[in-house]
């Protein structure tokens, strides 16, 4: 895994408001024991552009892709369309939120969510009396 | 292009969509809204644009590294290709959702003139690739002086 981008992570104090118009990111999500990870894919979005909160369990990725302006000239082929990404996601609650790691690089989100502590095995030592 | 469904602003049914999405995701763990095409499914989606002196070519390649990628011009024939890395591990973990596309792939696009692949300029930026390619001289269009006749 190359190294990532580091991307703040908000704490919305308002509610939360859904854009009017927007692409579902392709998202891997796969767990370890230890975490849980979300690739999420969105080309053209940088650091600057990326919001990601977390309230009440809900994961919600928003992504607004910079300097991808039309290009002169007359349009031969179009196959993809620029747009806002948005995300939402349901967390159970074994997750340490407030832990999250963000970043992006060529337009990929990586989230990584480690298990919160109590639920990770923990190994009793046992003492001799 | 990995997975669009498109939201548009306007459309009466897009809350009730999303709601509906959401309950199939706590219930199936599966997003339907957010599955690849597969019928009509070309990767990189590509959008080109032709002025007097250039073709330029857009191809979103999120995740793709400079040395993932290859990209050729033969006469008028451009070629991309390349490799999508693996990005779930393929053992110890639990898999909750697959989305994303991995593996080889290879498009080839026919320009419609000649041009200078000497001059081809591609650079990779944020997952978009963007290729420049030069219009060869006599593509370019040559405005022909209209004389009276005497």
């Amino acid at each position: 895994m190359k190294d990532p981008i580091d991307v703040a992570v908000e704490r919305p104090r308002e509610p939360r408001e859904t854009p009017e118009s927007y692409f579902v990111p392709a998202t891997d999500v796969y767990e370890t024991a230890e975490e849980l990870t979300l690739v999420a894919e969105m080309p053209g979005v940088r650091p600057e552009g990326l919001t990601v909160t977390v309230e009440d369990n809900v994961l919600v990725i928003h992504g607004k892709p910079e300097g991808r302006d039309e290009p002169a000239g007359d349009l031969l082929l179009k196959e993809f369309e620029v747009g806002e990404f948005y995300r939402a996601f349901q967390l159970p609650a074994d997750y340490d939120t407030e832990k999250i790691g963000a970043g992006i690089r060529q337009g990929v989100l990586t989230l990584r969510l480690p298990k919160s502590d109590r639920l990770k095995p923990r190994r009793i030592e046992v003492k001799v009396e | 292009m990995a997975i669009r469904a498109w939201v548009p602003a306007a459309e009466p049914f897009a809350l009730l969509q999303r709601e509906m999405n959401r309950v199939f995701d706590a219930v199936f763990g599966k997003h339907f809204g957010a599955g690849r095409a597969r019928s009509a499914y070309v990767y990189p989606a590509t959008n080109i644009h032709e002025t007097e002196d250039v073709y330029l070519v857009e191809c979103e390649v999120p995740g793709l590294e400079m040395d993932d990628l290859e990209v050729y011009v033969t006469g008028d024939l451009l070629t991309l290709s390349g490799a999508r890395p693996e990005t779930v591990p393929s053992d110890g973990v639990t898999l909750h959702r697959q989305e994303r596309d991995t593996g080889r792939f290879s498009r080839a696009i026919t320009l419609a003139g000649p041009v200078l692949g000497d001059k081809t300029e591609a650079t990779l930026a944020n997952g978009i690739l963007t290729v420049r390619v030069p219009k060869a001289e006599e593509a370019k269009p040559k405005r022909i002086q209209v004389k009276a006749e005497k």
